[in-house]
């Protein structure tokens, strides 16, 4: 009975470890915190394991990802309290998509960046609507699940986040 | 909807257009925004900047595997924690492990150009694949714009000289998005649109020369899959870039429709 518990877990979890680590690898913007993370996530999957039971609307794949998504911003929290807006106010903040300070911003100048530099320097709110919608293939209904956000902040999260992008998509053909 | 300046200032627009080109609107707003894509020279253009976008990020941005080291980390982690608190697992039969495969849901447009470069007719697949990547682009994708199936049916009267099969699967999770003419193996075709997700799933159909049936038959090719077979009625082709999985449920769909509405609507499939 356990171990076809045990089985049933594997089987609904693992499959979507890429996922989770693709995720996390982009939150964390670092190799091996994201394999920690991963890990943490997988454990308190399997804690919360019970609670799930992939009913309609909830695929497995989702549910993994919301555990990895908050596992990488508490985690985050932790490590560097000052340097996460974690209860992200769309009001207060919606001036800047970038997450950087503004000095290194001024520092940066107008130096161009490519289209990789620039997605790991969004806001982390941003950067996950553009990973979980382009990366991991999640309807708008998903992301909103996973980040806990209405599905009208997903839409706005992402469309300027693109509109981010392009721009540096845009100065790379400039250089 | 309005018109912008020289820079699309209308934020709330944009995210109407993302939601567009993410297969995330409506049907009705969807047919409202074509029709304004269709007249707005600054939409246009910022959609196109938005399918570039999405081709230099499916290019350019890497998926992580995760590594094998990471994978046995887990396995052993969960079986550690297993064994300190067994009593977690109880029970509970409800749940089936989702099939899905881990598709990649970002639309290949880059591979458009590849599939183009092909000399057209090089085998019938090649053909398909090829009317299905064209179809991807921008306004290429629906002459006739509609979920319900009578409106999309009735529109290839005096269009084509023979009237295909349309179902809806709205219910199953792949609503008809509508349908245009296409052009394949030397003859007019109707071809249906289904959408899943963001997914987009071509049906060719056209009626087949007099023949044996032919049983389903899978490929895949760039990322594609393409499926085939042959009823007494006509000749279907299949192709999406969704995971096999879902693919294969839906063309199990397919089939399941001709077969239980040969009474009603498959026999009607050709006048």
């Amino acid at each position: 009975m356990e171990s076809s518990e045990l089985a049933r877990f594997e089987a609904v979890v693992l499959p979507h470890l890429d996922a989770a680590y693709t995720l996390a690898r982009y939150l964390t913007r670092n190799e091996h915190d994201a394999e920690d993370v991963v890990q943490d996530a997988c454990l308190r999957a399997l804690k919360y394991f019970d609670g799930f039971r992939g009913e309609e609307g909830t695929s497995a794949r989702a549910w993994l990802l919301a555990i990895v998504r908050n596992t990488a911003f508490s985690s985050r929290r932790r490590q560097r309290p000052d340097a996460v807006v974690f209860e992200f106010d769309e009001a207060q903040h919606s001036g800047s998509v970038a997450d950087e300070h503004p000095e290194a911003a001024l520092l940066r100048g107008a130096a161009k960046e490519s289209l990789g530099r620039a997605l790991d320097r969004l806001a982390p709110e941003f950067r996950e609507v553009i990973v979980l919608r382009e990366l991991e293939g999640l309807s708008y209904k998903e992301i909103g699940d996973v980040a806990g956000v209405p599905v009208g902040t997903v839409m706005s999260r992402l469309s300027r986040a693109r509109t981010r992008l392009q721009q540096a998509l845009r100065e790379e053909g400039e250089r | 909807m309005k018109r912008g300046n020289a820079d699309v200032t209308h934020p709330g627009f944009e995210a109407q257009l993302d939601a567009y080109l993410d297969g995330e609107l409506a049907a009705g707003d969807a047919r409202e925004l074509e029709v304004h894509l269709a007249q707005c020279p600054e939409c246009a253009r910022f959609r196109d900047g938005r399918l570039e976008l999405r081709a230099a990020i499916t290019a350019r941005v890497p998926v992580f595997p995760a590594p094998d080291a990471l994978r046995e980390r887990v396995r052993a982690a969960v079986g550690a924690a297993r064994a300190r608190a067994p009593h977690r697992f109880t029970a509970r039969g409800v749940w089936r492990p989702l099939a899905l495969a881990a598709s990649l849901a970002v639309v290949a447009l880059g591979s458009w150009r590849l599939a183009l470069q092909r000399a057209a007719g090089e085998t019938l697949a090649d053909e398909v694949l090829a009317s299905h990547i064209r179809s991807l682009m921008p306004g290429h994708l629906t002459d006739v714009l509609s979920s319900d199936q009578h409106t999309v049916k009735p529109w290839f009267n005096g269009r084509l000289d023979f009237s295909p099969p349309v179902y809806d699967f709205s219910a199953r999770g792949y609503p008809l998005l509508g349908g245009r003419l296409d052009y394949v193996d030397g003859r007019d075709v109707a071809a249906l649109v289904y959408g899943r997700r963001q997914h987009l799933i071509n049906v060719f159909l056209w009626p087949s020369a007099r023949g044996p049936a032919a049983a389903p038959a899978t490929r895949t090719q760039q990322g594609y899959h393409l499926l085939h077979w042959t009823t007494a009625d006509y000749t279907c082709w299949v192709v999406s870039d969704l995971g096999l999985a879902e693919f294969q449920d839906f063309a199990q769909l397919m089939r399941q429709a001709d077969s239980t509405g040969s009474g009603r609507r498959g026999a009607a499939g050709l006048r």
